[in-house]
């Protein structure tokens, strides 16, 4: 398992130099001398200039040029954003980063629940016209013009039902005299987040893993009481109400993407299932008396996971796709509304230390997908 | 024999809804099994053994239909019990060996969870106790203890075999069904692994029903032996008299395949002509197309019962009793 892990490390490590290489040639087989983009650009003073020179080497010939761009993507220095000018383009992407995986995060969990869960269902019971409606609506959403859903999402519950903020990340009026950085907020919102899904993991571990009677009850006891206690904290340190702004703020993203997404991993659980369905595995389940659930979640589901999983790492694409046009539409200042508003700006530095951003968070979901895999299948040890 | 049979099938009809029409897989068969006994099922592949098998369990596919009859287990009908009493008889009163027993276990779970599994289903007590229970079948049948916790992929094919058979062993059911559990394996493994099976078997007094298209094999493992022929019991009788004196001209047929039914095994020679088409059975005997006693009534009106003692056949021309001797 290790060196199987261990190799697909360095698969993914030889990707990554593969897709920043092919970033510094795109950029640089753009019409016009890139370094006249670079350096003639006229909102730049002098000496910042002088620094870009020497930093990026735009005097040098293009293999020289390219071998100080890979040292600087491995030391992460991608130089001072134009557009945002003097602020570095790593500190604009640390600003940024964290809200765009925040987003998907949460928007592909959801997404793949809800699309596992009614994949289940609809395999289990063919025909009838759940399994029609659903199929029918799934596909619908799926295929839909996403900019005009965002639109339709935001025009009806924010503007019409007036739920939910119409976009942006948070409200300044509210942030106008906050005690703390929006960003650091989010941080200490995402540990937040991250201590109770590992608590919440833990039980459940626990629960299943020592047969204890009335598990169901524990785990879903075990959240309340987390969640009770996270927002007992974040109370006492007085900034709960600026959590529950950015909060308020994801939701609408997070239903948009998750509502055109579920349903790829959904048509995807249903053929996996009815393909598990046919194993002989399942009717030994069967014939051993188990009750109908059992067999279809202990086995039918279980087995039928493994492909649904495999398939995550090519959705995810789909997901960079939705992401940007999302981002834009919602104003969420994100990394891709940042690479969006980077191009159009003749940002390039932003440009560049986005793109190769965006490559190393799809590689590292990538990564991530296969350590999940690996402990889903214990079939895998090469 | 003693008292009413462990079970007893009664007139049993499934049929398959196809979409080039019904399939009649299982038509009208009735037969017993005795408490210990081994019933041997022998037919050509197609001709409705595992159907059969999966009926009794409750089993059949979606698309079949048990149209008719009755599986008696202790006098209690099962065709007529609800989904929630027969899988309480499923595994603990009858087990199953399956025809792909390679393919019976859940490649993600450790082998010995999947027996607990099932012991929990039926007989749950302590996991402590579980794991015990699951120590001894492996005893049984001679599997080492260190690989209850190890998964499926991590066993030959002759190991599976074996942890199959502990599994159906499990619960102490009053009847085993195989169906062909060994023909993906060696065949000394499989002789091995059959001979072993059915010594526990004995040893338990647990019934079994043993099915196969292998006459050497049913030879060596059945007390009672029935012949199946496109969904009928064409020939019931005790192994020695189905072996010595066949009477069903399909039998011997199946016998010359095998030409020494209890030496060395030769590879099954096709009989002559094709097996019939299940969706247009031929009129009268079935197998009256690839009989070479057939006669004119043999394709008019389905053949007589011909009894010999307990040993009967459904034939127009059988062969003429021989003397005792
Ligand atoms: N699900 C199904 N739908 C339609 N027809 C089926 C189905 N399962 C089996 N049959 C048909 O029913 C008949 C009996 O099949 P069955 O599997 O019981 O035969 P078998 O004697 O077990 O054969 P084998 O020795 O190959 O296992 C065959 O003609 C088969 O084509
Ligand atoms: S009834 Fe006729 S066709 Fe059928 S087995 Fe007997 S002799 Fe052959
Ligand atoms: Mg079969």
């Amino acid at each position: 398992m290790a060196s199987y892990l261990l190799s697909r490390t360095i698969q993914i490590l030889l990707t990554l130099f593969a897709f920043i290489c092919i970033v510094f040639f795109l950029v640089n087989a753009q019409p016009g001398d890139i370094s006249n983009v670079y350096a003639m650009n006229p909102e730049l003073p002098p000496d910042a200039r002088e620094r870009l020179q020497s930093q990026f080497g735009l005097n040098q010939p293009l293999w020289q040029q390219f071998l100080v761009y890979v040292k600087n993507v491995f030391t992460g220095s991608f130089g001072l954003s134009f557009s945002h000018y003097p602020r570095s383009v790593a500190d604009v992407i640390a600003e940024r980063l964290p809200r765009t995986v925040a987003l998907f995060f949460t928007a592909t969990v959801f997404s793949f629940y809800l699309g596992f869960m009614l994949g289940k269902i609809i395999a289990w019971k063919r025909g009838g016209w759940t399994e029609y409606a659903t199929t029918l609506g799934g596909v619908t959403l799926y295929t839909v013009f996403t900019p005009w859903f965002a639109l339709m999402m935001i025009w009806l519950f924010a503007f019409k039902a007036g739920w939910f903020p119409i976009g942006k990340f948070l409200d300044p009026v509210l942030w106008r005299e906050a005690p703390i950085e929006a960003n650091t907020l989010f941080g200490r919102m995402m540990l937040t987040a991250l201590a109770l899904s590992i608590v919440v993991f833990a039980v459940f571990l626990a629960t299943t893993r020592l047969r204890i009677s009335g598990a169901r009850l524990i785990q879903l006891g075990s959240l309340v009481v987390a969640v009770g206690v996270m927002i007992g904290i974040w109370r006492a340190t007085g900034t709960g109400n600026l959590a529950w702004d950015i909060i308020k703020h994801m939701v609408l993203p997070v239903l948009t993407l998750t509502l055109i997404s579920f349903a790829g991993t959904m048509l995807l659980t249903r053929n996996s299932m009815l393909e598990t369905m046919r194993e002989d595995f399942v009717l030994a389940a069967r014939a051993k008396g188990l009750p109908e659930k059992a067999v279809r979640d202990k086995h039918v589901a279980r087995n039928a996971l493994l492909p649904v999983v495999t398939s995550l790492v090519f959705s995810l694409a789909f997901a960079i796709d939705g992401g940007v046009i999302i981002e834009s539409v919602f104003s969420w200042p994100g990394m891709g509304q940042t690479l969006v508003a980077a191009a159009i700006a003749e940002d390039l530095p932003l440009a560049v230390g986005a793109f190769v951003f965006v490559g190393i968070f799809v590689l590292l979901a990538h990564l991530a997908v296969d350590v999940i895999y690996v402990f889903l299948d214990p079939r895998i040890r090469y | 024999m003693s008292g009413a049979p462990l079970l007893a099938v009664e007139d049993l009809t499934l049929h398959y809804a196809t979409r080039a029409g019904e399939v009649c897989a299982v038509d009208g068969v009735s037969l017993t099994i005795e408490k210990g006994q081994a019933l041997g099922l022998v037919g050509e592949s197609g001709c409705g053994k595992s159907s059969l098998a999966l009926a009794l369990l409750r089993l059949q596919p979606d698309n079949a239909q048990i149209l008719s009859g009755k599986v008696l287990l202790d006098g209690v009908d099962l065709v007529s019990l609800s989904d929630e009493a027969m899988r309480a008889y499923r595994w603990n009163r009858i087990a199953m060996v399956f025809q792909s027993a390679m393919n019976a276990l859940d490649p993600v779970y450790r082998v010995g969870d999947q027996i607990i599994e099932a012991l929990e289903q039926h007989v749950p007590s302590a996991r402590k106790q579980l794991i015990e229970r699951v120590q001894e079948l492996y005893d049984l049948v001679n599997l080492d203890h260190s690989f209850i916790a190890r998964y499926p992929h991590e066993y030959s094919g002759g190991m599976k075999q074996r942890a199959i058979i502990a599994m159906a062993l499990a619960c102490e059911p009053d009847l085993i069904i195989a169906d062909e559990p060994t023909t993906a394996l060696d065949v000394i493994v499989q002789d091995h692994i059959l001979r072993e099976f059915g010594n526990i078997r004995r040893e338990l007094n647990m019934s079994m029903l043993y099915i196969s298209h292998d006459m050497a094999v049913i030879a060596e493992v059945s007390d009672v032996v029935a012949v199946m022929y496109a969904g009928k019991i064409v020939e019931y009788g005790t192994a020695e008299e189905v072996f010595t004196r066949p009477i069903h001209p399909y039998t011997q047929a199946l016998m010359s395949a095998f030409p020494s039914v209890t030496g060395e095994k030769h590879e099954l020679a096709t009989l002559g002509g094709e097996p019939p088409n299940p969706l247009g059975l031929p009129p009268g005997c079935h197998f009256h197309p690839r009989c070479p006693f057939a006669t004119d009534i043999c394709a008019e009106q389905e053949p007589p019962t011909v009894r010999r003692g307990e040993h009967w056949a459904d034939c127009w021309n059988p062969p003429e009793e021989q003397g005792d001797d």
